[in-house]
C-alpha cells in the first residue's frame, strides 16, 4: 500500500513537472514568435492591404442570443473595422428579449425575399433582413437552435465572401483588428486556413459607441484574476502552440476561417459544446486524412475585446461548460490519438490536451487523496509536501508572470501602473482560492457531461455602457 | 542567531511557505520596479525624442531648402533616425514638387547611399528594415538594391524587398521581379507579387500580357489575376487572345479584366465566357457583362441566370439588377424562361441593389405609376409579394402604401391572402388595419372567380423545375418565400 501511495506521489510531481516544463518551452517560444511577429510586421504597411483589390471580402458572422443591450455597440464597432470588402451577418438565435427590435429600430431593417440554402445543418430560418442605412449589414433572424454554433451555421449559409470572421455578438474588436488577423493568411492564402486573434477582458474599461475609450482593468478580483488567464493563455499557450503548427483552438470570440473548407466539413456541430473547438479539431482532421499542407496560426496582436463573467457563480458555469466541450470534442476524436497519418496534432497535440487539460482535474483530485492518504498512513514526508507546493506554486507564479511581462514588454494595453502592480499580484494570489474552484468547476463539468448534462447555462451580462453600468452591476 | 532566523526554523516544514510568501513578495516588488523603472526609462527616452522631433519639425524648411547643412544634423544618431523618419512620413503625402525636393535631400545628405550601402552588406531582419526604408525613399537608384534583396535566402527579406519595389509603383521596378520570374528564380508568396506587380504595372499593363505569354503554367494564372486589374485600353484586342487560353483562370481573369479595357470586341469575347465549361469563368464573364451596362447583353445574361450554378446564377441576377431602364423586359423575359429559382434570384437581388425600392417609390410620382405598376406586378408574380405587403406596413409614403394595397389586390394571387395573416398581426396603426381589411376582403371576393379563371398572364406561371439540372424542390420557410436547395 505505501509503495503505491508513494508511486503515486512520484507519478504526480512528474506530471507537474512535465506540465510546467511543457509551458516554460512554449513561453520560449511564443516571446520568439512575438518577436518575429513585430520584426514581419516592419515590412508590412497596412494601409497597403486596405487598399488593395486582392484583399479578399470577409464574412463576419455574429451570432446574438439575449443580447439586446450590447448588440447595436458591438454591431456598430464591427461596421466600423477597417477593410476594403465585408458584409456584417448577425444571426437572431431565438432571442426572447429585444435583440431584433434594437436591430430593426437602429439598422431600419426590411424584411427581404434574398435566396437562402441552407449548405449546413441549422434550425430553420424565419426570415432575412437587410439595412435601409448600411448595406452591408444582413441580419437572419432563425429560431432558436440552443447553441451558438447553431446560430453560427445559419450565419454560414448566408455568407457570401471566401473567409468568415466569427464573433461573439457581444465583442468589441479593434479597428484594425480584421486586417491585422487577415495578414497571415494574406501572406500565404493556399497554406493558412484559419487564424484566431487575442480576446480580452473588457470588463472596467470605459467603451463609447461601440468604440473601447479607455482600457482598465476590472476591480474583481475574479475578474482580474481571468485577466490574467486569458493573457496566459493566447499570449503564451496559443502563440507558442501555433508555432509548431499544433493550434488546437481558435477561439470563438474572434476567428477566421476559410469558407470553402469550414461547408466542407459540415460547419459548425450544433449540438457540439465546445464548438470552437470542435471545428478546428474537425478541420485538422480532413487536413491530415488528405494529406494537404496546410497552417492554423494565432496572431497576437488583432484584439477582441469581451466581456468575461463578471462573478464566481457565472465563470463557474462557463468553465463547467468548457470543461465538457473538451471531452465532447476530445472523445469522437479519440481514434486520432499516436495514429501517424495525424502526425504532430495526433502524437503531441492530442495527448497534451488528454493529460494536460481534460483529465488535469481527475488528476489533481487523486494526487490530492493520494497525499491525505499518505498523511493518514503517516508516510507523508512533510518536507516533501512542502517542498512540493512550493515548486508548484513557485512554477506555475512564473509562467503566468510571464504572460504578463510579454504582455507589458509588447502589447503595453494597460497604461496605469496600478493595473500592472493589481495583474502582477494577481500572478501570486491566484492559487488560493480561485484555483481550487476551478479544479470544482471542472469536475463538476466532467460529472455534468458523463450524466448527459450539456445545457449551456445562463451567463450574466452587463453590457458595454460605461463604467457606470459595470459599478451598477457591482 | 537573528530572532527571526530563529522563528523561521522553529517553524519546521513550514518555513517553506513562510520563505516562499517572501520571496514571491520580493519578486513582485522587483518585478513592479523593472516595469516602473523601464516605464521611466521609456518615457524619458520618448519625451527626449519628441522634443528633438519638434525642433527638427521645426527646422525642415530649412533643411529641405539647404540653409541647415546636413552635417548640422547627421552627426547626432538620434537626429539622423528622426529627421529620416520625418522626411520618409512627410514622402508618403507629399505633392510632386515637395516629394522631389525630399528625394534630393536624402541623396545629398547621404541617407540614400548610407541605406543602400546597408542593403547591400547587412543580414537578417536589419537588411529587412533597410529595405523597408529604401523602399520608402522612392529614388529610383536604390532600385538594384531592393532587386539584390529579392535574392536574399531569408523569405520574409526578400519580401520586405518586393513590397520596397512595389511602393515605387514603376514600371521598372517590377522588371527585375517578372525577370526574376520568368527565369524561375523567386519563389514569393503569391498574394505579396500580386500586390507589387498591381502597384508597378498600373502604368504599363502590356508588360504583364508579354509575361504572361513567356511564363509557365503555374504563374500565369497569378500574373493574369494582376493584369485583371490593371487592364486599361491600352491593351486592346491583345486581351481578346488571351480570353481563349487553355488555363481556366486565366480566362477568368481575361474575362474580368475586359471589363476595365472595354476592347472593341469584349461583348462578343465574353458572351463566349458566358459559355465556358468552368463555372468560375462564366462566373467572371457574367460579372464583367454586368459592369460593361450594355444592353445587348441581356439575352445571354438570362440565359446565364438559368445557370446550374448558383454563383453565376446570382452573379447574373446582380447584373441584370443594374440595367437601369429595362427592368420591366427583364422580368417579363425571366418569367418566359419559367425558372423559378433564377426569377426569385432575380427579385431578390433588384431588392438588394435598391433597384425595387427606386421602383417602389414611382408609384407615388404619377409620372412613373404605370411603370412601376408593371414592374411591381411582374415582381409579385415572380415569387416576391412579401415586398408590396411590406410597403404596405413600413413605407414612410402613404401614398406608396395605398397603391401598393391596390397593386396586390389586383394580382389576386392566393398566396397574398396567406401572408396577409401574418402581417395582420403587425399591423400598429388603425389606418394600417383598414388598408389590410381592405385587401384581405378584395381577395376573398376575388378567390372563387379567380380559381375559375384562367391566370392573367399565362407565361407567368412558373412551371415545376426538372430534377436533371433544376434543384429540386422549393420549401417555403415559415411564412416566407426562403428556398432550400437540394443539389
Amino acid at each position: 500500500m505505501n509503495t503505491i501511495i508513494l508511486t503515486i506521489n512520484d507519478a504526480l510531481f512528474l506530471y507537474y513537472l512535465v506540465a510546467n516544463l511543457i509551458y516554460a518551452f512554449l513561453l520560449i517560444f511564443a516571446i520568439r514568435e512575438t518577436v518575429l511577429h513585430h520584426r514581419m510586421l516592419i515590412s508590412i504597411r497596412l494601409e497597403r492591404f486596405r487598399a488593395s483589390p486582392f484583399s479578399p471580402p470577409v464574412s463576419i458572422i455574429a451570432p446574438a442570443h439575449n443580447e439586446g443591450q450590447s448588440i447595436a455597440q458591438s454591431l456598430r464597432s464591427f461596421l466600423t473595422l477597417d477593410y476594403p470588402s465585408i458584409e456584417v451577418i448577425v444571426v437572431n438565435d431565438g432571442s426572447t428579449d429585444d435583440t431584433l427590435e434594437v436591430l430593426k429600430r437602429e439598422f431600419q431593417l426590411l424584411r427581404t425575399d434574398l435566396p437562402y440554402v441552407k449548405e449546413v445543418p441549422c434550425r430553420p430560418v424565419r426570415g432575412i433582413y437587410m439595412s435601409q442605412t448600411e448595406p452591408r449589414l444582413l441580419v437572419v433572424d432563425k429560431e432558436a437552435g440552443g447553441s451558438k454554433a447553431d446560430a453560427t451555421n445559419a450565419g454560414l449559409n448566408a455568407a457570401s465572401s471566401p473567409y468568415v470572421c466569427v464573433l461573439d455578438a457581444d465583442s468589441l474588436l479593434e479597428k484594425d483588428a480584421l486586417l491585422r488577423i487577415m495578414v497571415p493568411i494574406l501572406a500565404d492564402p493556399a497554406r493558412v486556413i484559419a487564424a484566431g486573434g487575442i480576446v480580452r477582458a473588457v470588463n472596467g474599461s470605459l467603451v463609447e459607441a461601440g468604440q473601447l475609450r479607455k482600457v482598465r482593468l476590472p476591480r474583481r478580483f475574479v475578474e482580474i484574476v481571468q485577466v490574467v488567464e486569458y493573457l496566459r493563455a493566447f499570449l503564451v499557450g496559443r502563440e507558442g502552440w501555433s508555432h509548431f503548427n499544433m493550434l488546437m483552438i481558435i477561439s470563438g470570440a474572434f476567428g477566421v476561417f476559410r469558407r470553402d473548407l469550414v461547408r466542407e466539413v459540415g460547419g459548425y456541430r450544433p449540438e457540439a459544446i465546445g464548438e470552437d473547438f470542435d471545428l478546428v479539431m474537425r478541420m485538422h482532421r480532413r487536413l491530415r486524412d488528405r494529406g494537404i499542407d496546410y497552417r492554423a496560426c494565432f496572431v497576437p496582436d488583432p484584439v477582441c475585446w469581451t466581456e468575461v463573467p463578471p462573478n464566481w457563480k457565472s465563470v463557474g458555469r462557463q468553465r463547467s461548460r468548457w470543461q465538457k466541450g473538451m471531452i465532447d470534442t476530445l472523445w469522437p476524436n479519440r481514434d486520432m490519438l499516436f495514429r501517424r497519418r495525424y502526425g504532430r496534432i495526433g502524437a503531441i497535440a492530442l495527448p497534451n490536451l488528454w493529460i494536460y487539460e481534460a483529465l488535469a482535474p481527475v488528476i489533481e483530485l487523486v494526487g490530492l487523496a493520494s497525499i491525505v492518504v499518505a498523511a493518514l498512513l503517516g508516510i507523508l514526508s512533510g518536507r516533501f509536501l512542502v517542498l512540493f507546493l512550493v515548486f508548484g506554486y513557485a512554477f506555475s507564479t512564473m509562467l503566468s508572470i510571464g504572460g504578463v511581462l510579454l504582455e507589458e514588454i509588447t502589447f503595453r494595453r494597460y497604461g496605469d501602473w496600478r493595473d500592472v502592480a493589481k495583474l502582477l499580484l494577481c500572478c501570486f494570489a491566484e492559487h488560493f482560492p480561485y484555483h481550487q474552484a476551478h479544479l470544482w468547476w471542472r469536475l463538476r463539468g466532467m460529472w455534468q457531461y458523463l450524466r448527459g448534462d450539456v445545457a449551456w447555462g445562463k451567463m450574466t451580462r452587463v453590457g458595454f455602457s460605461g463604467p457606470a453600468a459595470k459599478s451598477a452591476a457591482r | 542567531m537573528n530572532p527571526i532566523t530563529r522563528i523561521v526554523e522553529a517553524l519546521g516544514p513550514a518555513s517553506y511557505v513562510v520563505q516562499a510568501v517572501i520571496a514571491s513578495l520580493i519578486g513582485a516588488a522587483l518585478l513592479l520596479a523593472f516595469i516602473m523603472g523601464r516605464r521611466a526609462a521609456r518615457r524619458r527616452y520618448f519625451g527626449h525624442r519628441d522634443d528633438r522631433t519638434q525642433v527638427l519639425r521645426r527646422q525642415l524648411p530649412d533643411i529641405l531648402a539647404g540653409r541647415i547643412m546636413p552635417e548640422a544634423w547627421r552627426r547626432d544618431p538620434l537626429d539622423d533616425r528622426i529627421l529620416e523618419e520625418i522626411l520618409l512620413d512627410r514622402l508618403e503625402i507629399a505633392g510632386r514638387e515637395e516629394a522631389e525636393q525630399i528625394r534630393y535631400c536624402l541623396r545629398i545628405s547621404g541617407l540614400l547611399d548610407k541605406r543602400i550601402h546597408q542593403a547591400r552588406r547587412r543580414r537578417g531582419w536589419r537588411r529587412l528594415h533597410t529595405l523597408v526604408v529604401l523602399g520608402r525613399m522612392r529614388c529610383p537608384e536604390a532600385i538594384p538594391a531592393l532587386a539584390e534583396g529579392l535574392d536574399d535566402g531569408n523569405v520574409q527579406v526578400a519580401i520586405a524587398a518586393a513590397r520596397g519595389l512595389g511602393r515605387y509603383a514603376m514600371p521598372e521596378a517590377a522588371e527585375p521581379i517578372l525577370e526574376r520570374l520568368e527565369l524561375k528564380r523567386m519563389f514569393l508568396p503569391a498574394n505579396v507579387l500580386q500586390t507589387v506587380l498591381y502597384h508597378c504595372c498600373r502604368d504599363r499593363p502590356s508588360m504583364l500580357l508579354r509575361a504572361i505569354q513567356s511564363t509557365d503554367d503555374q504563374l500565369r494564372p497569378m500574373l493574369a489575376r494582376v493584369l485583371a486589374e490593371v487592364a486599361s485600353a491600352e491593351l486592346g484586342e491583345d486581351l481578346v487572345l488571351i480570353a481563349s487560353d487553355p488555363l481556366p483562370e486565366v480566362r477568368a481573369s481575361a474575362a474580368r479584366a475586359m471589363a476595365g479595357a472595354r476592347p472593341r470586341l469584349a461583348l462578343a469575347a465574353l458572351q463566349q465566357l458566358a459559355a465556358d465549361s468552368e463555372w468560375f469563368v462564366r462566373l467572371r464573364a457574367v460579372v464583367a457583362l454586368g459592369l460593361l451596362q450594355d444592353p445587348r447583353s441581356i439575352p445571354v445574361l438570362l440565359e446565364t441566370l438559368c445557370d446550374p450554378n448558383r454563383f453565376v446564377r446570382l452573379r447574373a441576377a446582380g447584373a441584370l439588377s443594374r440595367l437601369e431602364g429595362h427592368e420591366e423586359e427583364i422580368l417579363v423575359r425571366a418569367i418566359r424562361a419559367r425558372d423559378r429559382y433564377a426569377l426569385q434570384a432575380l427579385v431578390g437581388e433588384m431588392q438588394r441593389s435598391g433597384a425595387m425600392l427606386a421602383v417602389l417609390n414611382g408609384l407615388a410620382d404619377p409620372r412613373r405609376r404605370l411603370r412601376s405598376r408593371r414592374i411591381l406586378l411582374a415582381a409579385v408574380r415572380a415569387g416576391a409579394p412579401r415586398l408590396l405587403l411590406d410597403a404596405v406596413l413600413h413605407h414612410a409614403n402613404w401614398r406608396v402604401r395605398t397603391q401598393s394595397v391596390r397593386l396586390l389586390a389586383e394580382t389576386q394571387d392566393p398566396e397574398v391572402l396567406r401572408l396577409l395573416r401574418f402581417y395582420a398581426t403587425d399591423a400598429q396603426r388603425p389606418r394600417e388595419r383598414v388598408l389590410l381589411g381592405w385587401l384581405e376582403r378584395r381577395l376573398t371576393d376575388s378567390a372563387p372567380a379567380a380559381a375559375e379563371l384562367p391566370g392573367p398572364e399565362p407565361q407567368a406561371a412558373p412551371r415545376a423545375p426538372e430534377p436533371a439540372t433544376r434543384p429540386e424542390a422549393r420549401v417555403p420557410e415559415t411564412g416566407g418565400t426562403l428556398v432550400r436547395e437540394k443539389r
